[in-house]
């Protein structure tokens, strides 16, 4: 798996590209609690490059969203191909997270318009 | 015949697992098979595998998992069938709660998902203990999830 990130103005975007497997999902959460830690606060999880998911992924995004949550912040997920939203919906997440078709309205939800 | 079985032995540890799920996909891609209707099939290696890893063979060093893997291309849709066994201390997967999946956030333990997600996505979960084995069959046909538009 590899990670790419972007950032646009005070929003970061993380991109993991490969399958968020319970061996991969640790370097995401790796990732993902380094940038909240170090102050990230609009996180947009951009998975249009993510062929699968299983549990393992599902815990890293269910503790970014327990982190951003106190002191209130930002979390959008953007990109959920038929893999990613299946299993998001068997598992009863899809209620939990803000989601949007990509990562332009997932900015766009943050507040920020830019061309895509 | 189009029935193709593959047995491999792999490490009880990440890197036995990862061998694993890249044998499963390189399996299925090379039978021309999508990962539209591919997927349930690797999410629930990996999630039995991680469960057997992690817990039933807590690291002990040399602990080895088999996957057996029969494939039946002849069939419409073609079937899936995986057999994962190991000689970790009796546990049936099968007998754990099912977790609630309808709380929220702050309700929501992290954790206790896998074995939920696998019930759902195969059409069929089998357990027994055997020979002082566990052994954990799950048999899918392969079509995409049901609800979802792309085949």
């Amino acid at each position: 798996m590899r990670i790419d990130e972007d950032r646009a103005e005070r929003a970061l975007v993380i991109a993991p590209v490969g399958r968020l497997d319970s061996v991969s999902s640790s370097e995401l959460e790796r990732r993902v609690v380094e940038r909240i830690e170090g102050g990230a606060r609009q996180l947009v999880v951009d998975l249009a490059g993510v062929e699968y998911i299983s549990s393992a992924g599902l815990r890293v995004l269910l503790m970014a969203a327990k982190k951003l949550k106190d002191p209130p912040a930002a979390l959008v997920l953007c990109g959920l191909g038929p893999a990613v939203r299946g299993v998001l919906e068997l598992a009863g997440f899809l209620p939990l997270f803000a989601i949007e078709p990509a990562r332009a309205e997932a900015l766009a939800r943050l507040g920020y318009e830019r061309p895509c | 015949m189009a029935l193709e079985t593959r047995r491999l032995s792999v490490p009880g540890s990440d890197e036995g697992v990862r061998e694993a799920l890249d044998a499963l996909a390189a399996l299925l891609a090379g039978h021309g098979l999508s990962k539209a209707v591919s997927w349930p099939v690797e999410v629930s290696l990996d999630e039995v595998l991680a469960n057997v890893v992690r817990h039933g063979l807590a690291g002990r060093a040399g602990a080895q998992v088999d996957v057996e893997v029969r494939l039946d291309t002849a069939a419409r849709p073609p079937g899936c069938e995986l057999v994962v066994s190991d000689d970790g201390p009796a546990f049936d997967p099968l007998a754990m709660a099912e977790p609630d999946t309808t709380l929220g956030v702050e309700e929501r333990p992290i954790g206790g998902l896998g074995i939920a997600l696998v019930r759902r996505l195969m059409d069929a979960v089998e357990y027994e203990r055997r020979d002082g084995r566990n052994r954990l069959l799950m048999r899918r046909r392969l079509v995409a999830l049901e609800g979802e538009d792309n085949a």
